[in-house]
């Protein structure tokens, strides 16, 4: 009744009929502060999801000190205090870096990295590099094919001026090294717990990515002819991308 | 009496021939009160049954027979109208068989029966609320289906009906079908020709929007022969020779075991069938591929390229004498695990969705930003001051984490001191509080357009405030009783209270905690934010009662030429009928959770007054996905397969990595 025969009426819905549909869907509420507040805790804010817990009246089952300690661990890698990180993860769920050994050499090696770091910084004495690199990362290297290039390719940089790396090595000095095995923790550390390692938010917005993908190459013409729909972000977004980063 | 009980129990066959089939019954008296909403709620009809109707609706006993009488004496167009969808309505299946629930079929039909939780009505606005809309109904307290959600639910937004039986009109001679609809018997002459078979479809077609449709069919008697056919076919296929054998045609026969596809000419397949077989049918619309299954087991692709120009429909055929099916549309279980073979389709779905890029959604931001971006938004968008405020502290502080290696200077995150946001959450804040008063007057003062142009805002506001006022008038009458109404009131909040203690680096907003406590728990301070009084006046029951009758009558004058408000206010009246309305069957009109959804619509009026998107990006994120959704889902893709609702709800749909 509904998809045949519409597919088949010969006008197709103009742009402004699209959005129409578009505006005529209301979404739950709770719904969108589930979405919200999903990714507030796994994102790991546990300031901003303790006061959406209060502004949106919602009360989410939430462990507000396992939060924290999430937000501790990820917050001391983003400030290349890998050892520290380390150590709260081994006190917070002691089996982690047993069974997640990619994860452990992942942190390991960016330990080494801050080491490295603070070398170029203290005028070149690579002692302590060598020796946590000799120490804690080559009795690993042979576990997985991928450890020992990874170990080989974060030694080079002792080799370069930090303002003359290629590129590939430029970015294990970039903080969004740090930022991605934070992630990574993170990540590992919620399933630990049996939550989803995901947010919702992510997934939505690869599926809202998804269908539009989909209605283009579909070979029903009608949704073809969706247009590309806005989300009203860009306009405010430098207002928001100041702000926000 | 005699005449009406005749016309009374014939139009119950009529409006719900599913009674008789078993399958899919209604409830009588869920219909009853739905039709009666339908009814109530139609502002420009003639008030025909002011009496008779509106007290059936308020006790919940108006039943089918009443409305049948009733439209059959009065000939209203628009009534009958409204009749014709609800018949519609009422041969929807109440349920769907496991394998469906999650599909885009399933959830039209949830917003087709239960149109409230969708709709624009004062009580089921809040679109949390559906659980709330759904206790409504089964205390018979009239689930709104005003002439909004009529008029919605045209004809071509209504899902097709599943196939529940075979169609006693839609068969060949020769051919018997039991009272139930689901037995089929060939009774045919002995001596057909080569060509002369007897089919039969069933009563709807298998809509696209399922994703997959799949029935089973028992072997109960076969011929020597056992020339039995099963399959689908286009529904103007002559039906006397068996599925497969004409063009728009397609089928299994169990005399040789093979599969036919349009054409006269089989390709060997799977086995002959017996007695007691039993053999499935299943069509896969993403694929556009049909598969069959003997006695649970998949016997593989056996077409494709079906074609998806025409609505196909199940049928069997048969040739011999003694030849006796029985058809399993979904009412039992299924002998084949339909319900594995969707989650397959559907867990391919969500892996494909996990490996899609998004890139090119928002450029140039990318996945993190985008999300970041996307709440950063709402919350300002939705007035979450607070939380805006930590989200961006949040956020600062990581980067100054991440900046700490680079040894460069960090840039302060700019807050947004955003004067309306603020006004905007001041005044939800209020409203959560159940401080009507204070929203009105912090309204009236900044953005005194908005309830001028809004007037359905503004009557729901004053609403909400008489609601409050029977909260407070109700709790003061119980006295030392705590209260009442179920909702997540004292209990959660200490929760969020717990919350406070951990957060050592936020200062924790002592006046909304004393707005909390005073509105639900102190009652004298209640009764001040209404009555202009000191904490230590204390008002006695009578005073508060006359002050709710005053306020009561005010609201009637003031509204008493809206006629499509009247239902609603009506409805909050009722309030009045019961000496302790919180243990009465309207009492959910007293939970707080009522007040959520009206703190949000006079938020999106206030933007909208203000020029600005009523909808917040992660809203239209979320609305967009849902249109799209849809219409791949009504083509039969993998997106049939997916419920964004149960999605976002869910805490298992990840495949597991």
């Amino acid at each position: 009744m509904t998809s045949i025969a519409s597919s088949q009426q010969p006008s197709l819905p103009s742009p402004s009929e699209w959005e129409k549909k578009v505006d005529d869907i209301r979404p739950s509420k709770s719904d969108m502060n589930t979405l919200v507040m999903n990714y507030l805790i796994i994102g790991g804010y546990p300031s901003a999801a303790a006061k959406f817990a209060q502004e949106a009246n919602i009360h989410p089952q939430l462990n507000l000190e396992a939060i924290h300690k999430r937000n501790r661990i990820c917050t001391s890698i983003h400030e290349g205090d890998i050892q520290s990180a380390i150590e709260m993860i081994n006190d917070f769920q002691p089996e982690l870096l047993q069974t997640h050994r990619r994860l452990h050499f992942a942190l390991l090696r960016l330990q080494l990295i801050e080491l490295i770091r603070a070398s170029m910084e203290a005028n070149g004495d690579i002692q302590p590099a060598l020796t946590f690199a000799e120490k804690q990362l080559a009795p690993r290297a042979p576990e997985y094919p991928e450890f020992l290039r990874d170990l080989e390719r974060t030694m080079a940089l002792l080799c370069f001026p930090p303002d003359q790396l290629s590129p590939p090595l430029a970015k294990l000095m970039d903080p969004d090294m740090r930022k991605e095995v934070a992630a990574q923790v993170n990540e590992a550390i919620l399933s630990h717990q049996s939550v989803l390692p995901e947010a919702k938010l992510r997934s939505l917005v690869r599926l809202r990515a998804w269908v539009e993908a989909k209605a283009a190459k579909s070979e029903s013409e009608r949704l073809r002819s969706i247009p590309h729909l806005d989300l009203g972000l860009v306009p405010s977004k430098a207002e928001n991308g100041s702000s926000v980063i | 009496m005699m005449t009406s009980n005749i016309t009374d129990s014939s139009i119950m066959a009529t409006y719900n021939p599913a009674v008789s089939s078993g399958t899919s019954t209604l409830l009588p008296r869920a219909q009853g009160s739905t039709w009666a909403s339908i009814v109530s709620g139609q502002p420009s009809r003639p008030r025909i049954a002011s009496t008779g109707l509106r007290g059936q609706r308020n006790g919940s006993s108006a039943n089918l027979s009443d409305l049948g009488s009733q439209s059959g004496r009065f000939h209203n167009p628009a009534l009958s109208n409204a009749l014709n969808t609800l018949s519609k309505i009422s041969q929807l299946p109440t349920s769907v068989p496991s394998y469906l629930e999650d599909s885009l079929y399933s959830e039209r039909l949830l917003a087709a029966r239960c149109p409230s939780a969708n709709s624009a009505s004062l009580l089921s606005r809040n679109p949390s609320m559906t659980s709330l809309a759904l206790v409504a109904q089964a205390r018979g307290g009239g689930l709104k289906l005003d002439i909004k959600d009529t008029s919605l639910l045209q004809e071509d937004d209504l899902p097709t009906p599943l196939p529940t039986r075979w169609n006693e009109n839609d068969k060949s001679g020769g051919i018997d079908i039991s009272q139930d609809g689901l037995d089929v018997r060939f009774l045919g002459p002995n001596k057909v020709t080569e060509y002369d078979s007897a089919a039969v479809r069933a009563d709807h077609h298998m809509p696209r929007s399922c994703g997959v449709y799949y029935y089973e069919v028992t072997i109960i008697n076969k011929s020597r022969e056992g020339l039995i056919g099963i399959g689908f076919c286009a529904g103007d296929v002559l039906l006397n020779r068996l599925p497969g054998w004409e063009p728009y045609s397609w089928g299994y026969h169990g005399d040789d075991g093979k599969i036919f596809c349009c054409t006269g000419v089989g390709k060997p397949y799977g086995p002959q069938f017996d007695t007691k077989d039993i053999i499935g049918c299943g069509i896969n619309f993403r694929t556009n591929t049909a598969f069959f299954t003997c006695n649970g087991r998949n016997l593989g692709d056996a077409f494709r390229d079906i074609p998806m120009e025409k609505k196909l429909y199940a049928a069997v055929g048969m040739k011999k004498p003694g030849e006796h099916i029985r058809v399993n549309f979904g009412q039992e279980r299924f002998c084949f695990d339909i319900d594995g073979y969707v989650k397959d389709e559907r867990l391919r779905a969500y892996s494909e969705i996990e490996s899609m890029p998004v890139d090119d959604l928002c450029p140039p931001l990318e996945e993190a930003a985008l999300m970041q971006s996307l709440v950063a938004s709402y919350l300002q968008h939705d007035g979450f001051v607070e939380t805006a405020k930590a989200f961006a502290q949040d956020l600062q502080a990581e980067q100054s984490a991440l900046n700490s290696g680079r040894g460069g200077p960090t840039n302060p995150v700019e807050l947004m001191e955003d004067q309306d946001a603020q006004r905007r959450q001041t005044i939800r804040t209020a409203i959560l509080n159940g401080d009507i008063d204070n929203a009105l007057e912090l309204t009236q003062t900044h953005y005194p357009q908005v309830l001028l142009r809004n007037e359905q805002i503004n009557f729901r506001l004053r609403c909400r405030k008489f609601i409050e006022m029977m909260r407070q008038s109700a709790e003061l009458m119980n006295g030392s009783r705590k209260k009442a109404p179920p909702a997540p009131g004292s209990g959660s909040k200490n929760k969020g209270r717990t919350f406070e203690t951990y957060a050592e680096d936020e200062d924790v907003d002592m006046d909304e905690d004393d707005g909390e406590t005073r509105s639900d728990c102190d009652m004298e301070n209640g009764v001040d934010n209404y009555n202009n009084r000191t904490a230590a006046d204390p008002l006695s029951q009578s005073d508060m009662l006359a002050k709710l009758l005053e306020y009561g009558q005010q609201m009637q004058r003031d509204f008493k030429d809206k006629p499509e408000l009247q239902d609603e206010m009506e409805e909050v009246f009722s309030l009045w009928a019961y000496p302790d309305p919180m243990v009465s069957p309207v009492a959910h009109l007293l939970s707080i959770d009522g007040r959520a959804p009206v703190a949000e619509a006079l938020n999106s009026a206030i933007l909208v007054s203000l020029g600005k998107s009523s909808r917040a990006p992660l809203e239209r994120l979320v609305q967009q996905t849902t249109v799209l959704l849809r219409e791949l889902g009504e083509e039969g893709g993998s997106a049939a397969f997916i419920n964004l609702h149960n999605w976002i709800n869910s805490v298992e749909y990840l495949p597991a990595s």
